[in-house]
């Protein structure tokens, strides 16, 4: 009887009984209050580097794959049989399978989604009166800001003039089954972009978009997208004008070139947006440049990180650094007419004789070479950094490595290496603003061509102080010669090869090469990246490193859309090529 | 030969010459004569005196009870596809869990071992039905489970397997991967019976590969490839590569990686139990302790459980009675099929030339200063690769270990209403308590170091319970014989929590008893879990018919409701119905001598699968993860702000997956009860399978929810036969099983033909598997490999191929386009065996008995991934096989088995997957040989009721053709298997062993 009765309460609360909701997470409803929006305003930022748990290296925002290695400032570097998917990227010959390219767009796409859900929590936590209309614009401004830059950088990879076979646009409203990619959706990215320049100059935290930093992206994009230089240059004189940091401090110049990419120094003068690492803050190391991990020396306990000797600069960049008797650089390409001495092939005892040439000061932050003081690691002694010379060269990274006094408070503790950094991306850097300003300014013939600009970089890179110096701190570590130009470039066109050289010089290894032959149209025509992969290939590694086969074809504009995306899109995307 | 007087418990026992003597009371006494596995026979003795009696074997097992789905039957009377398993041949395999023990033993089960002590096997029956979950239930004294691992298996008593609907059905929406039914032993009235059963021994995996480079090979190897690439070099190793020789570094050593990673193993097993009972009690108990150590260096594992089961009946109608099992193991685990373990991270990677310990310092290495005494890794120099020494690693690891406390069995109450009618009700479930730690030592010898130790402790705690309740009709009215069953049952599955924290920086990294998370310098992480537990309520309803036991029909029906799905979908209903005819009692059958019985069965039903859905799939959620969505938005360089993500799309629609059997068989005994044999021949259409399709992009990144839109068929036949024959003091019987299932992918999801699948453990080469529809379940998928590339003439004809040159590898042009891409992969092999079987052999004669167990796959592909490793130069830098030196290609060396020697990377190197790597994993093997000799009770003086010796080995041979340690390869993965990643191989071990009884 008993028994009975238990059964039929059994049954009456059965339904009861099968209501399970899950435990360890949230829904929507919950989340939207300010805090709840703004966590997942916290969450959408924290794809800005491209890396979460479920992407690493391959979709890093820094640009190491896209914009170095693809622009030939540096190669894959470590051994062959690592990382093999970056070969065909660096010998032009990725195919649409190409995992990298696969993991680039999801990530892209799923920091589009956090923007997303931020959008629509925001509409609802204004609906419900627990947040006001500023707090949702501001919320809403920043969230549309970092979907435009999503799509920007999705659009500058995959999207393509000659075809119009673009990338889908994605926002709160989108229908997933609806989407393709024939629609041009430029116009979409610049008025995320214009929205977020409503966004005030001090937003209260140096990780959050402000005006000045959704300027400079919206100058980037009228540049990348439309060659609207007249447009860019109306918000970058702005931002050179009354520009600040996300945290309201003012922008400019750092003193000395070297002082830049100092762990210290991330949110520096010189930081107009930083993405903002940081490392044993229980995230796994997944905050702390994940993207960057593998492009440390591989000289383990005597050397910084240990792992895993990739991205490791190029002949050509080296030699780009070469000055004339003036101190300036070879603008007519003939640096590679003089290779710089390296130590490719001499053992780490044997004597090694360095280059005694006139260089840049700058070569020597953004290239690790043999016998040059390295950070505070001491020189660079030679191939015991690399971890297979005969394959990738005899150059280290630098920009992003960190100091041996910064080993363990700067970076990752208690995993298979230490290259885990709080060494933020300098994303947008004041140089950048300079010279994109200056493109601006000699590609609309305005002011001064951008003479100034260019001027004003140079000066800072002569700064003796800023040069690195031997043991003893006074002697220059090589022979470094840089000056200004003293003559006004006569036009437009000079004033371009100027600046599109001294990009290369301020800003290599920072992920923006490939990203700007694209846009000065100069990856194929004038033979930018053949001449270079020729060059490349001729040195005594190439051949090991390059496909026999490689070569720049007009498709190597920008990269095929991947192909497993196509297969479940189901027809609707289609081939940029 | 037991005999006793009919009526009384005066008896008497035979000596060994089968005499006997007893005194009866008068003419009318009956003695009844009884000896295990003859038929009871009962002589009255009248006038006589002398008496001979001739026992008839009573070989047949069709008089056995089966336990089927809550309820007993006998094994003449199943019309669903019911496997038994012989539970003393069961515990023949020195084997330390009980799913590895149950290989080869049951028609239709594949199981697929691990050769690690204490690990499950992968138990599959009759294929593969899911995408996601083909783990079978098992119901141990009527508490359903999916972790047996705990059970001592001399506890176990009976184990059917219930492989088809008809047998399974009434177990709903858990039962469609199968469902296996345990009893554990219960003590009997009568006297009170003490058994000890011992054995111990050791084991070894033998010395390994045979194919690697020693130290000087290497370097000759690397002067091949200098000369074959023409490379010219100071080699950080070996010096100019222009010199005619090279120099072999002062410090190079000539390891045997395999041989210092692994070490012979040992086992030893006790197991004391006691039963016994009255009229109206009885109670079993056990003690068991089980102590291996792994053939892996530092792996060992232990078990001590105990069990207790009492039944008491009180005035003839109440029975109440628990089972309960109690167990504590703990071991220090070894990976397997991974990129660290002992077989890949030692053999395959590690190079001879590399000492195990340095002993030619003092010396500057690339990553530390090493003076003597000091491991030796891949840090001593450059190119010595990334692998890591295992020996200095597991040395250091050696102290973790994993403990589980957990507790499973049931209380239950069982009441005779009137004769025939039970009510019956039972409380049951699990307490599971576990605790690890993992100590990673701060290194200084390999290429890649980690340079602070880190000290983790995980804590947690889990559980499911059941309730169970049954209204039992047991009746025969005349020539109809009635067994039905209605029961009510509630689930609650998988609650449970846990915890863990990592410290980073030790003061000291030699005393383990400082290790803790809090003697560390700094708290470095944590993390905590909070299971969301599924519920399951059903009623259910069973019902068996039978005429005069020739005429059966058997009908069940469950209906569930289960919690993971959404209110519209919230329930299902899963019929299945049986029938079966004894042919063999038709009066136009006594004619046909040879058959003594025959009897003809089929069935048709439905099962459900609820297991392969997460609890969340039906809700949209969000989630917040420091690794996930935590963004440094205040710039603070060492803490990141908590964010949120969308975690998880839910698709409140999804349903149980469904799993559609048609089974025919029969059972026959022939030749004067001789021969058995069983025979199921199945369909299995799985339907409605829950598959998450992978999203586009543009969707983000959320879990995915899972949809009912795949489709699977398997169809197969099992076989069994046994043979058995008696002939004096020689006693001789033999069991063969077949197991067969073909499988194909009928439907994935709507417009999705297939998803690849890399396996768990890592893979540096992408995916070997695409489960594709019209294809079975993790087919192999890739380039077609022809052969090398003979010539630059051979190069320019074939179709442009990327990387290609002499003495590359060549794939087929299968799309016929002139280029060879990614449209050229096919379907190059199929994992899943033709059959597996068995053998199993039983002779006796006089006291001595021998047992030989073969067990067999056939026609299985292997994709041996580890060939990746050890065929190029280019795949990562580590030990090679010495092919790559004696018989790669060359223009002289044509008919070469290994490309030509090479460094480059590329699309016709190593950096493609194809049928290169795939090689024939078919074998047979003799997995138990077993002689044993049992005293006679009389000689030893009547002290003990059975005292058994016994010597054995398992796996003393295997034949196979294939080249790699062990074609059993261990499978960590659902949709991806037969991938050979350094798996672990099968020891041989060599046992002795006691059984004793008082």
């Amino acid at each position: 009887m008993v028994v009975t009765v238990g059964l039929l309460l059994m049954n009456a609360c059965s339904e009861e009984f099968l209501e399970i909701t899950p435990n360890g997470s949230l829904d929507q409803s919950v989340l939207a209050t300010y805090a709840g929006v703004d966590a997942l305003l916290i969450g959408a930022y924290s794809m800005i580097d491209g890396i979460d748990a479920s992407f690493s290296w391959e979709a890093a925002t820094s640009g190491w794959v896209y914009g170095c290695i693809r622009g030939l400032e540096a190669n894959k570097g470590t051994f062959s049989g690592d990382q093999p998917d970056i070969n065909p990227i660096q010998s032009f010959s990725e195919s649409p399978t190409n995992p990298y390219l696969n993991a680039k767009w999801r990530s892209c796409y799923e920091g589009v989604s956090r923007c997303n859900s931020t959008i629509v929590t925001a509409g609802m936590a204004l609906e419900a009166g627990t947040i006001d209309q500023a707090e949702h614009d501001s919320f809403v401004n920043q969230a549309r800001a970092l979907r435009g830059w999503y799509h920007f950088e999705l659009f500058r990879l995959f999207g393509d003039y000659s075809t119009g076979m673009y990338v889908p646009y994605v926002d709160q409203n989108t229908v997933q089954s609806e989407l393709g990619n024939e629609v041009d959706i430029r116009p979409m990215i610049i008025a995320d972009l214009e929205a977020g320049t409503d966004l005030a100059l001090d937003m209260g935290g140096i990780g959050r978009f402000n005006k000045t930093v959704v300027q400079v992206f919206l100058a980037k994009a009228y540049m990348q997208l439309y060659q609207d230089y007249g447009s860019a240059l109306t918000e970058l004189n702005e931002v050179v004008a009354s520009g600040t940091k996300p945290n309201g401090d003012p922008i400019g110049l750092a003193a000395r070139y070297g002082e830049i990419f100092d762990i210290e120094n991330r949110n520096f003068i010189e930081s107009v947006y930083t993405v903002q690492y940081s490392v044993n803050d229980n995230s796994g190391a997944y905050n702390g440049g994940w993207g960057e991990v593998l492009n440390f020396p591989y000289k383990g306990g005597g050397s910084p990180g240990g792992c895993c000797g990739f991205f490791c600069p190029t002949q050509d960049f080296v030699n780009s650094f070469r000055t004339d008797p003036n101190g300036l650089p070879f603008l007519d390409n003939s640096y590679n007419d003089e290779e710089v001495t390296n130590d490719q092939g001499i053992a780490i005892g044997d004597p090694f004789v360095e280059y005694a040439g006139q260089l840049d000061p700058r070569v020597d932050w953004s290239v690790g070479r043999r016998g040059i003081p390295y950070w505070d690691w001491g020189p660079h002694t030679g191939a015991d950094w690399l971890r297979d010379q005969s394959y990738s060269g005899p150059y280290s990274p630098k920009k992003q490595v960190y100091q041996q006094s910064q080993e363990g408070s700067y970076t990752e503790v208690g995993n298979w290496t230490s290259g885990w950094t709080a060494n933020g991306y300098r994303m947008i850097r004041y140089a950048d603003v300079l010279l994109l300003k200056a493109e601006c300014e000699a590609m609309t013939d305005t002011d001064d061509l951008g003479y100034g600009e260019v001027n004003q970089i140079r000066a800072r890179a002569a700064n003796p102080a800023g040069f690195v110096m031997e043991d003893d701190g006074v002697t220059p570590a090589a022979n470094y010669v840089v000056a200004e130009y003293t003559t006004p470039p006569a036009n437009s066109a000079e004033a371009m090869t100027r600046i599109k050289f001294e990009r290369k010089l301020e800003l290599g290894q920072e992920g923006h090469r490939y990203y700007d032959l694209q846009r000065w149209g100069d990856v194929l025509n004038p033979n930018e990246l053949p001449r270079i992969l020729a060059h490349e290939k001729s040195m005594p590694w190439g051949d090991n490193l390059y496909d026999a086969t490689a070569a720049v074809g007009p498709e190597d504009v920008n990269f095929p859309i991947p192909q497993r995306q196509i297969d479940l899109m189901l027809g609707r995307l289609v081939q940029n090529r | 030969m037991n005999i006793v007087i009919q009526g009384t418990t005066q008896g008497a026992v035979t000596d060994a010459q089968g005499n006997f003597s007893i005194s009866v009371t008068g003419d009318d006494a009956t003695l009844v004569f009884s000896f295990i596995g003859y038929s009871t026979q009962a002589v009255p003795v009248g006038s006589q005196t002398t008496i001979n009696v001739t026992l008839t074997p009573d070989v047949t097992s069709l008089d056995e009870i089966v336990v089927t789905a809550y309820a007993t039957q006998k094994k003449g009377d199943l019309t669903g596809s019911v496997g038994v398993v012989n539970t003393e041949q069961l515990v023949q395999m020195p084997q330390s869990n009980i799913t590895q023990q149950i290989q080869g033993r049951v028609a239709g089960v594949t199981v697929v071992q691990d050769a690690r002590p204490g690990q499950d096997a992968k138990v599959r029956i009759r294929g593969m039905g899911s995408f996601q979950n083909n783990e079978p239930l098992y119901i141990v004294d009527g508490v359903p489970t999916t972790d047996i691992n705990s059970l001592n298996p001399e506890d176990v008593e009976s184990m059917s397997v219930l492989k088809d609907a008809g047998a399974a059905s009434v177990y709903g929406a858990r039962a469609a991967n199968g469902v296996i039914v345990i009893t554990t032993k219960r003590g009997s009235a009568g006297q009170m019976k003490v058994n000890f059963n011992a054995y111990g021994g050791i084991s070894t995996v033998g010395s390994g590969p045979d194919f690697l480079c020693n130290t000087q090979e290497m370097a000759d190897l690397v002067w091949l490839i200098s000369a074959n690439d023409g490379t010219v070099e100071d080699h950080p190793l070996y010096g100019l590569t222009t010199n005619p020789e090279p120099t072999l570094p002062f410090w190079a050593a000539d390891t045997d990686w395999f041989g210092e990673s692994t070490q012979r193993g040992s086992i030893q097993n006790y197991d004391l139990s006691l039963s016994g009972g009255t009229e109206g009690a009885n109670f079993y108990a056990s003690l068991g302790y089980l102590d291996q150590t792994g053939e892996v260096i530092f792996n060992w594992y232990k078990r001590f459980s105990a069990r207790f089961n009492s039944e008491f009946t009180v005035k003839d109608r109440l029975t109440l009675g628990e089972n309960i099992n109690i167990v504590h193991r703990s071991d220090h685990g070894v990976g397997n099929q991974a990129e660290q373990t002992a077989v890949t991270g030692g053999a395959y990677r590690m190079m001879s030339i590399i000492p195990v310990i340095w002993e030619s310092g003092p010396y500057q290495g690339l990553t530390h200063f090493w003076e003597d005494g000091d491991w030796g890794s891949t840090g001593i120099a450059n190119r010595l690769g990334n692998g890591q020494n295992f020996v200095s690693d597991a040395t250091r690891d050696k102290d973790d270990k994993w403990q589980q406390l957990r507790i499973l069995g049931n209380v239950f109450a069982d009441l005779k209403i009137i004769e025939g009618l039970n009510l019956k009700t039972s409380i049951g479930g699990s307490i599971d308590m576990q605790y690890y730690t993992n100590w990673t030592g701060s290194t200084y010898e390999h290429s890649e170091n980690t340079a602070t130790p880190t000290y983790r402790e995980t804590g947690q705690i889990g559980g499911f319970w059941t309730w169970t309740n049954t209204l039992t009709y047991n009746a025969q009215f005349g020539d109809h014989s009635i067994l039905a069953v209605a029961g009510y049952e509630a689930n609650k599955l998988g609650y449970g929590r846990g915890v863990w924290a990592q410290g980073a920086g030790y003061f000291t990294e030699d005393a383990f008893s400082f290790r803790t998370v809090g003697t560390a310098e700094n708290l470095q992480s944590g993390d905590s879990w909070f299971n969301t537990p599924r519920t399951l309520v059903s009623q259910f309803l069973r019902a068996d018919y039978n005429f005069r036991s020739k005429y059966y029909l058997s009908g069940t029906v469950r209906r569930d409701g289960s919690s993971v799905f959404g209110a519209e979908n919230r329930y299902g209903v899963f019929p299945s119905v049986t029938g079966g005819w004894r042919i063999s009692e038709e009066s136009f059958m006594s004619s046909v001598g040879f058959i003594s019985d025959l009897k003809i069965r089929g069935g048709y039903g439905t099962m459900g699968n609820q297991a392969a859905v997460s609890t969340s799939n039906q809700f949209y959620l969000y989630d917040g993860a420091p690794n996930r969505s935590f963004y440094d938005i205040n710039g603070t360089f060492t803490g990141s702000a908590p964010g949120f993500r969308p975690s998880r799309i839910g698709n409140p629609d999804a349903k149980w997956e469904t799993n559609v059997t048609t089974n025919v068989g029969f059972d026959a005994v022939l030749f004067e009860r001789k021969l058995e044999l069983t025979f199921d021949w199945y369909t299995k259409r799985n339907v409605d399978l829950l598959f998450n399709p992978e999203l586009p992009g543009t969707a983000g990144n959320a879990s995915r929810p899972y949809f009912n839109v795949g489709e699977m068929l398997n169809t197969g036949i099992d076989a069994m036969a046994t043979y058995r024959m008696i002939s004096g003091d020689f006693n001789f019987e033999v069991t063969a099983t077949m197991t067969t299932y073909n499988n194909e992918i009928i439907a994935i999801a709507e417009g999705i033909e297939f998803f690849d699948s890399v396996q768990d453990g890592g893979n540096r080469i992408g995916a070997t598997s695409r489960n594709e529809v019209g294809y079975p379940v993790g087919s192999f998928f890739g380039y077609d490999f022809l052969g090398f590339f003979q010539s630059q003439g051979d190069v320019d004809d074939h179709a442009t191929q990327a990387g290609a040159e002499p003495g590359f590898l060549k794939y087929r042009d299968t799309d016929l386009s002139e280029e060879i891409g990614p449209e050229d992969r096919i379907h190059i092999g199929n994992p899943n065996p033709d059959f597996t079987y068995s053998l199993n052999f039983n002779v006796g004669y006089k006291g001595f008995d021998l047992v030989a167990f073969f067990y067999g796959s056939q026609g299985n592909d292997i994709v041996n991934q580890n060939r990746w490793w050890l065929d190029f130069w280019g795949s990562f830098i580590g030990q090679k096989n010495v092919g790559m030196l004696n018989d790669s290609w060359t223009p002289d060396n044509p008919d070469a088995a290994f490309p030509k020697a090479s460094a480059k990377s590329n699309f016709s190197t190593s950096q493609e997957y194809s049928s290169y790597y795939i090689e024939d994993g078919s074998f047979f093997r003799l997995k138990n040989l077993q002689i044993g000799y049992t005293f006679d009770n009389a000689m030893l003086g009547n002290i003990f009721s059975n005292l058994r010796i016994y010597i054995q080995g398992t796996n003393l041979f295997t034949i196979t053709k294939y080249s790699g340690l062990d074609p059993e390869l261990y499978q960590p993965s659902e949709t991806v298997f037969g991938v050979d990643q350094g798996s672990l191989p099968v020891a041989k071990q060599f046992i002795v062993g006691v059984n004793l009884g008082f």
